[in-house]
């Protein structure tokens, strides 16, 4: 059975088996091919069977249809032509068949994109387990485990090394901060370091802060080993075991 | 130390009822907005018994330390961050119990994103898609990660940030206020700083509106109040397919003197 394979810039999106029934590309949810994006007409296009041939036809859409880049009101349509909506492309397939046939495929429960929804526990575990599979980053990341500290190099401070616990640390001469700074015309906020859910960011006080000997610009990430400068103080940022 | 607060909630171009909603109390220096979801208008009773739930709790722990608390404590964040997320768990069981009461509601639920200010430290905490979003001297930093699926998916790393902009599942929540017994709420601090604005928005904001277009109208606004309605007003200009809000803070010094110009102007020289 023909398909037909939504792209966009070059990956995968979905394949819709071509049945008997005609199969509907647009913006509205209840489309066979729904395709969230404003440049998208509500029913776009679409594309059935006619004496034998495939047929694809614009359903008045605002942008058009194109078929290999011309656009089209209705056209015969055949292996390898790429159809394009937006920035989307759907490519036609006559050689492989689609990973489902047209009526599992139909019962499938499909997504209303238009409305919010929010996943069930199991389906938001399955997505963590495959993200473990995957082996990746941020909350499965080992940095997570470890504790970040800063170390003095330079500067009068109150200690020498601090072991960083809460999601905010303030360097300054203020009592709010964790890092309190020494000597006069010491600001009060000089410096603020942030955890978010990827790591912890450095951010500007009444200074402006460098990394490794660059000013940073908005809130920055910091990498263990980094080198931070604020004022006349230096300090070394390393996770510890 | 000054915040200036501005705020405002529309429709959209496209919508029939608009689920989002948001209260700005002054007094306690509270900002909370939330965007509902559910059909019929069940988000609208969503959002509005979220917001309303989280501003009567802080004002009742305000009043007394001894209120109880809701979910469990943060050890790395302040008492007052605390509470907000103690809110918001709050919320969640009140707008869990009231779907599971009444059939045709089941399903409902909200965001939330919340900004509780104690002098200029800010404690942010929020659940779903709503943002949080801070500009300082010139550059815009997003202060909350979206709990959908194709944001989730793009911070474990099996999906690129533009494969989640053309996804057709951007609507997709992996938290919601009110949608399971408990929720994960997230939380975040930051010291304010005199030129800081802080813009809390729904998803009808940022789906149309681009973060240099944010900054941008962020910065040439004479007032907060004008921010949230240039906005406001630029969302539907590219379509408004969605209830949009938005809540601007600024933050001014209590006096305009020369000194005071001089150091800012110093501050953002570097």
């Amino acid at each position: 059975m023909p398909k037909l394979v939504l792209k966009f810039e070059s990956a995968t999106m979905k394949e819709v088996p071509l049945g008997t029934r005609p199969v509907t590309i647009g913006r509205a949810p209840d489309n066979d091919i729904p395709i969230d994006n404003l440049a998208v007409s509500n029913y776009h296009s679409r594309v059935y069977v006619e004496a034998g041939s495939l047929v694809l036809e614009d359903l008045n859409s605002l942008n058009g249809t194109f078929l290999n880049d011309i656009r089209i009101e209705r056209a015969m349509i055949r292996h390898g032509d790429t159809i394009l909506i937006g920035k989307h492309q759907v490519v036609v397939d006559q050689e492989h068949d689609a990973a489902l046939p047209l009526d599992g495929w139909r019962k499938a429960p499909v997504p209303r994109v238009n409305e919010t929804m929010v996943l069930d526990t199991q389906e938001r575990r399955k997505m963590l387990e495959q993200a473990a599979a995957a082996g990746e980053r941020s909350q499965l990341s080992p940095d997570r485990l470890r504790v970040p500290t800063l170390t003095v190099l330079r500067g009068r401070t109150n200690q020498k090394e601090y072991r960083i616990s809460g999601k905010l640390t303030v360097i300054g001469h203020s009592k709010m901060a964790t890092i309190r700074l020494r000597g006069w015309f010491t600001p009060q906020i000089a410096a603020q370091i942030n955890k978010h859910e990827d790591g912890y960011y450095l951010g500007r006080g009444d200074q402006l802060p460098k990394i490794n000997g660059a000013r940073i610009e908005g809130l920055t990430k910091l990498n263990d080993g980094d080198l931070i400068e604020v004022g006349r103080v230096q300090l070394n940022f390393v996770f510890r075991d | 130390m000054r915040i200036e607060a501005g705020a405002r909630t529309d429709l959209g171009r496209v919508r029939k009822n608009n689920e989002d909603c948001f209260q700005i109390e002054p007094s306690l220096q509270l900002y909370v907005l939330s965007d509902g979801m559910g059909g019929q208008a069940h988000g609208e009773v969503a959002s509005n018994l979220a917001v309303q739930i989280i501003v009567a709790y802080c004002q009742q722990a305000e009043l007394s330390r001894a209120t109880p608390t809701f979910g469990e404590l943060q050890p790395d964040v302040s008492d007052r961050t605390n509470r907000l997320a103690s809110a918001i768990h709050l919320a969640n069981r009140k707008v869990y119990e009231m779907a599971a009461a009444n059939s045709e509601q089941r399903g409902m639920g909200a965001t939330i994103v919340a900004a509780w200010l104690d002098g200029q430290k800010l404690s942010l905490a929020h659940v779903g898609d709503s943002r949080a979003y801070l500009l300082r001297a010139g550059s815009l930093d997003q202060l909350t990660g979206d709990h959908s699926l194709v944001a989730e998916k793009v911070r474990i790393g099996i999906l690129t940030p533009q494969e989640a902009d053309a996804s057709d599942l951007q609507s997709v929540l992996t938290r919601a206020v009110g949608a399971s017994a408990t929720v994960e709420v997230d939380t975040n601090e930051q010291i304010l700083l005199e030129g800081d604005s802080l813009l809390l928005c729904s998803d009808g904001l940022t789906r149309m509106v681009t973060d240099p277009e944010i900054a941008s109208t962020l910065l040439t606004s004479t007032s907060a109040q004008e921010a949230a309605d240039r906005l406001v007003e630029l969302a539907n200009e590219y379509g408004g397919v969605d209830n949009v809000s938005v809540v601007v803070l600024r933050v001014t010094q209590k006096s305009e003197g020369v000194l005071e110009r001089l150091k800012i102007w110093k501050r953002n020289s570097g």
